[in-house]
C-alpha cells in the first residue's frame, strides 16, 4: 500500500496516467465480458433448468400414473367378483383381502354396499389393510365410522363413477394419510349395489414417485383438486394444509396466487414465485389426468443459479487477481522507470563532470587563432573536435626564444584515465621544454617522469617539433604518432622514425630527425581521429581524402574548417567515435632573402646559459666551414659580449633576456646582441693596457678588448630601449 | 670542466679538463680555493686537456699568478693549444706566464 501511495507521490508523469487508465480500461473490460457471460451462462442455465424440471415433472407424474393406473386397475379387474358378490356380501371380504394382497400399491380396501341394497344387511363394509406388514380385517360399517357420510363413498354414488378422493388420515384403519379410489358396483339390473374402493398410501407414494434429485433442495408437490398437498418434502406438511396455507407460510410475496390458479384449473406451466423464505423459485407444474390431482415442480432460483454465481465468483476473483497482477507490473515498470530516471540523472550529473573536465581539458591548450597575431612569420592552427566523452587528445605549442615548440598527441583510450594521462603529458610538455631545446631530449623526458606502469597499460602516441623561426630549421622526434603531412612543392608524408609511444619504456632512447623547412612550406599534424574518421559503411576516411582537403591554398585556419567539414560530410550520420585533433603550421618565413642564412638564440640573464653559445656557434661554423681556431676565437667573443650583458645589464634578481642573431654573409659574419637592460655601451671603456705587469695588471677589463680584438667592427647603440651591439667578423 | 689538483714534493699540479667558460669558472674559482691559500712553491697549470677559456678563466689564471707573486710562489701554465696560445697573446699572457 505504501509503495502505491509512493507510487503516486513519485509517478505524476503522463506515462503513468497514461497506464493507470489502461488499468481501469482493463479492469473494466474485463468486468463487462465478465457480466455478458454470466448473462449468457444464466441464461442458459435457465433453459436447462426448464428442460430438467419438465422432465422431472413429466417423469413424476407418469409414476404418479402409473400408482393411479395401478389403483383403478386393481377395482378393473376385481369388479365382476364384487359384482358377483353383491348377493353373497360374506363373499365380499376375500374381495377386498385379494386386492391388498395382490396390488403392492395399495394399502387397503373394501366393498361397502349401498345401505338398503341388502335387506339384510343394510350397513357392510368389511375392510382390509395392511398395519405394519400384516394383513388385518375390520369393518367400517360402525356408528362411529358411519362410511356412507365419506366422501370415498357419497361422490361415486353421485357421479356414478370412478372418484379419487381428496387426500385423508384414515382413522379407522391404519392411520395413514391416504387418498383413496373408489367405484360403484352395478348388478346385472344396473342398480348400484356397492362402492368398491382402493386406498393408496400419501407417504408411500411420496417415497415411491415423489424424489427431485435434479437439484439438491428442489422439491415436488402433489396437489388435490382442492389444493390440498398430497405430496411434499415434508411429509408432516402433506394433507393438514392447502397450498394457499403452504403459500403464507414461505411469506408468499408474488406468483403464488397464479401458481394456485393454474394448478387448480387443472393447466399446466411454469409460474416464477417470490417468497420470503426460498427467495425466487422456478415452479413448473401439470395435471394428473383423471384424479383431478396437479403436480408441480419447484425449484428455487439460488440451486439453479448456484452454479452460476460460483463460476461468476470464481471469474470475478480470477479478474481481481489479473488487476492486481497489472497493477502488479505497472508498478514494476514504473519503479524501474523511475530508477531509470535516477540513473538518468546520474548520468547526466557525470556527462556534466565529464564536460567540465573536458573544458578544464581545453583551457590548458592554446585556442585563441592566431595565437601570434604580432608576427607575420608563422600561421597557426590548431583545434580539438572531442568525442561524446573525454578524450586523451592533446596538443600544444608556443614560441620561446625564437623556436616554435610544438606537439601532438593521442592517450590511448577514453575517459577520465585517458584525459588525465593527457593533462599530465601537456604539463610535462612545457615544463621540459621550458628548459630543453632538443624534441628527442623533450621526447625522452616525458617518456621518463611518466609513470610507465603496466596496470593501466595506456600509453601516448606523440610528436614534438623545434621550428627555429629565423632559420626555418625543423627538429622533430616521433614517439609512435601517425607522420605528419609534409606540403613543400609537393605533398609527402614527413619521413619518421617511429620509436615507441610514450609510456611504454622509460629508459626508451628517442631518435631525433631534422629538416629544413622553406618559406611557405607547411606541416599538417593530425591523430588517427582524422585517417580512421569512419562512416556508415565502415569505410575510413583515409590520408588521400585528407590530402585533397589540404591541396587548396587557405590559411591554417580555414585549412582546419575545411577539413573539419569533409569528415562531417564524409561520416554523414555515424557517431564520432574518436578525437579529432589537428595542427596546421605554416611557415611563411623568408629565410633564403639575400643568401642570408640567419641563426637566432636567445638566453636567459643566467650565467649557466652560456655553453649554448658553443654550440650555436658550432652551427655557424659548420654552415660556413669556418676553421676551428676562427670559431673558437668567435665563441670567446661573444660569450664575452654576452657575459657582460649577463652581468652587468639587468638589476640582480630580475630576468632579462639577451638576444643573438646571426647573419651568415658571402664574406662576413655579422651578429647582433640585443638587450632590454640599462643601456650600457660596452664600447666606451677604455681598453685594458696589456703590457702591464702581473702587480699592476687589473682583473677585470679583458672581456670587451677581447671581442674588441677577436671581431673585425663593434658597433653600439641604443635604440627602442634596447642595447644593440653590432658585431662583425670578416672571413 | 673539471680540475684535479695534486700536491707532490712542493709541487702543486692543477689538471684543467674541458672548457673554461664562465659559468666553469665560477665553479673552478672555488675548487683553487686550496691553492690560494697557499701559493708557495711550484704551482703548475695543466692544460692539455683544456680546450676552451674565456676571460673568466683567465681572471682565475691571473688570480693565481697575483697569490703566487705575493708569496714567492712559481707559476708553470703547461701544455696550451695553440687556440689557447692566440688568447694568451692577444691579452698579454704570454708575458706573465711561464709557458712550457
Amino acid at each position: 500500500m505504501k509503495k502505491i501511495i509512493e507510487f503516486f507521490k513519485e509517478g505524476k508523469s503522463m506515462e503513468t496516467w497514461g497506464r493507470l487508465t489502461l488499468v481501469l480500461m482493463a479492469a473494466i473490460i474485463l468486468e463487462a465480458t465478465s457480466f455478458m457471460q454470466q448473462r449468457f451462462l444464466a441464461r442458459s442455465t435457465r433453459r436447462e433448468a426448464m428442460i430438467k424440471a419438465e422432465s422431472v415433472l413429466s417423469t413424476t407424474r407418469y409414476e404418479i400414473m402409473d400408482v393411479v393406473e395401478q389403483a383403478e386397475q386393481a377395482i378393473r379387474d376385481n369388479m365382476w367378483i364384487a359384482q358377483w358378490c353383491l348377493d353373497n356380501p360374506d363373499s365380499l371380504i376375500n374381495v377386498t383381502r385379494r386386492i391388498v394382497e395382490e396390488y403392492t400399491a395399495v394399502v387397503g380396501s373394501t366393498v361397502a354396499l349401498v345401505p338398503g341394497y341388502n335387506k339384510k344387511l343394510p350397513f357392510y363394509a368389511p375392510y382390509t389393510y395392511v398395519k405394519d406388514g400384516e394383513i388385518v380385517f375390520t369393518s367400517l360399517a360402525t356408528a362411529e365410522y358411519n362410511y356412507p357420510a365419506h366422501e370415498w363413498f357419497i361422490e361415486p354414488l353421485e357421479m356414478g363413477m370412478g372418484y379419487w378422493s381428496e387426500p385423508y388420515l384414515d382413522t379407522n384403519g391404519g392411520n395413514i394419510k391416504m387418498t383413496t379410489y373408489s367405484r360403484p358396483v352395478l348388478d346385472p339390473l344396473g342398480k348400484t349395489g356397492a362402492v368398491i374402493t382402493v386406498d393408496i398410501s400419501l407417504e408411500w407414494l411420496s417415497k415411491h414417485v415423489g424424489r427431485v434429485d435434479i437439484y439438491p433442495d428442489a422439491y415436488s408437490v402433489l396437489v388435490s383438486r382442492k389444493g390440498v398437498l398430497m405430496m411434499s418434502p415434508s411429509d408432516s406438511l402433506a394433507m393438514q394444509i392447502t397450498l394457499q396455507e403452504m403459500a403464507e407460510r414461505l411469506k408468499s410475496e408474488k406468483g403464488f396466487s397464479e401458481l394456485i390458479d393454474g394448478m387448480l384449473s387443472g393447466k399446466s406451466g411454469m409460474v416464477t414465485v417470490q417468497t420470503a423464505e426460498e427467495g425466487s423459485s422456478s415452479v413448473y407444474y401439470a395435471p394428473v389426468p383423471r384424479t383431478g390431482w396437479s403436480m408441480a415442480v419447484l425449484i428455487p432460483e439460488r440451486e439453479v443459479f448456484k452454479e452460476v454465481r460460483r463460476m461468476g465468483f470464481l471469474c470475478m476473483l480470477l479478474q481481481i487477481l489479473g488487476v492486481l497482477m497489472l497493477i502488479f507490473i505497472l508498478l514494476s515498470v514504473a519503479r524501474s522507470w523511475i530508477e531509470y530516471q535516477k540513473t538518468k540523472d546520474v548520468e547526466i550529473h557525470l556527462e556534466r563532470e565529464l564536460e567540465i573536465g573536458r573544458e578544464i581539458q581545453m583551457s590548458m591548450v592554446p585556442k585563441v587563432f592566431p595565437p601570434f597575431p604580432e608576427r607575420n612569420d608563422i600561421d597557426i592552427a590548431a583545434t580539438i573536435v572531442p568525442a561524446k566523452m573525454v578524450g586523451g587528445d592533446l596538443y600544444d605549442f608556443y614560441i620561446r626564444d625564437e623556436k616554435l615548440f610544438f606537439c601532438i598527441g593521442d592517450v590511448s583510450g577514453k575517459g577520465v584515465p585517458a584525459s588525465l594521462l593527457m593533462a599530465v603529458t601537456r604539463s610535462l610538455f612545457r615544463n621540459i621544454s621550458a628548459q630543453e631545446d632538443s624534441p628527442a631530449k623533450i621526447v625522452e623526458g616525458i617518456n621518463r617522469s611518466m609513470d610507465t606502469n603496466d596496470e593501466t597499460g595506456m600509453f601516448v602516441t606523440f610528436f614534438c617539433g623545434v621550428l627555429e623561426m629565423h632559420t626555418g630549421r625543423l627538429r622533430y622526434c616521433n614517439a609512435g604518432h601517425n607522420a605528419p603531412l609534409l606540403f613543400t612543392d609537393h605533398v609527402q608524408l614527413l619521413d619518421v622514425v617511429p620509436n615507441l609511444p610514450l609510456g611504454v619504456e622509460g629508459s626508451m632512447v628517442f631518435q631525433e630527425q631534422q629538416i629544413n623547412l622553406l618559406l611557405d612550406d607547411a606541416l599538417y599534424l593530425y591523430t588517427d581521429g582524422i585517417s580512421e574518421a569512419e562512416n556508415p559503411r565502415h569505410e575510413l576516411f583515409g590520408l588521400e581524402r585528407m590530402e585533397a582537403v589540404l591541396h587548396e591554398r587557405r590559411t591554417a585556419m580555414e585549412h582546419l574548417d575545411a577539413m573539419k567539414a569533409a569528415i562531417a560530410d564524409f561520416v554523414e550520420d555515424a557517431p564520432q567515435s574518436d578525437d579529432i585533433t589537428m595542427l596546421f603550421i605554416h611557415y611563411l618565413n623568408d629565410n633564403t632573402q639575400n643568401n642570408n642564412m640567419a641563426r637566432h638564440l636567445i638566453l636567459h640573464n643566467d650565467i649557466q646559459q652560456i655553453p649554448q653559445l658553443a654550440e650555436f656557434v658550432e652551427t655557424i661554423a659548420e654552415e660556413k666551414n669556418l676553421d676551428q681556431a676562427l670559431a673558437m676565437s668567435l665563441n670567446l667573443a661573444l660569450e664575452e659580449a654576452v657575459t657582460n650583458v649577463i652581468l652587468y645589464a639587468y638589476p640582480n634578481g630580475i630576468d632579462g633576456l639577451v638576444d643573438i642573431e646571426a647573419f651568415i654573409r658571402e664574406d662576413c659574419l655579422e651578429f647582433i646582441l640585443s638587450d632590454s637592460g640599462k643601456p650600457f655601451d660596452p664600447t666606451a671603456a677604455p681598453d685594458a693596457d696589456i703590457t702591464l705587469g702581473v702587480d699592476e695588471r687589473s682583473i677585470g677589463g679583458l672581456g670587451i678588448y677581447l671581442v674588441r680584438n677577436i671581431m673585425d667592427t663593434v658597433s653600439y647603440r641604443y635604440e627602442n630601449g634596447k642595447n644593440i651591439l653590432t658585431m662583425i667578423k670578416k672571413i | 670542466m673539471e680540475v684535479f689538483i695534486e700536491n707532490e714534493n712542493n709541487v702543486t699540479t692543477a689538471r684543467f679538463v674541458g672548457r673554461l667558460d664562465t659559468p666553469a669558472s665560477q665553479e673552478v674559482a672555488k675548487s683553487i680555493e686550496p691553492i690560494l691559500e697557499n701559493p708557495t712553491g711550484t704551482i703548475v697549470l695543466d692544460c692539455k686537456e683544456m680546450s676552451y677559456i674565456s676571460s673568466s678563466g683567465l681572471r682565475i689564471f691571473l688570480t693565481i699568478r697575483k697569490a703566487a707573486a705575493a708569496k714567492g710562489g712559481n707559476v708553470i701554465v703547461k701544455d696550451i693549444n695553440n687556440d689557447i696560445r692566440q688568447v694568451f697573446m692577444m691579452t698579454g699572457f704570454l708575458n706573465l706566464f711561464e709557458i712550457q
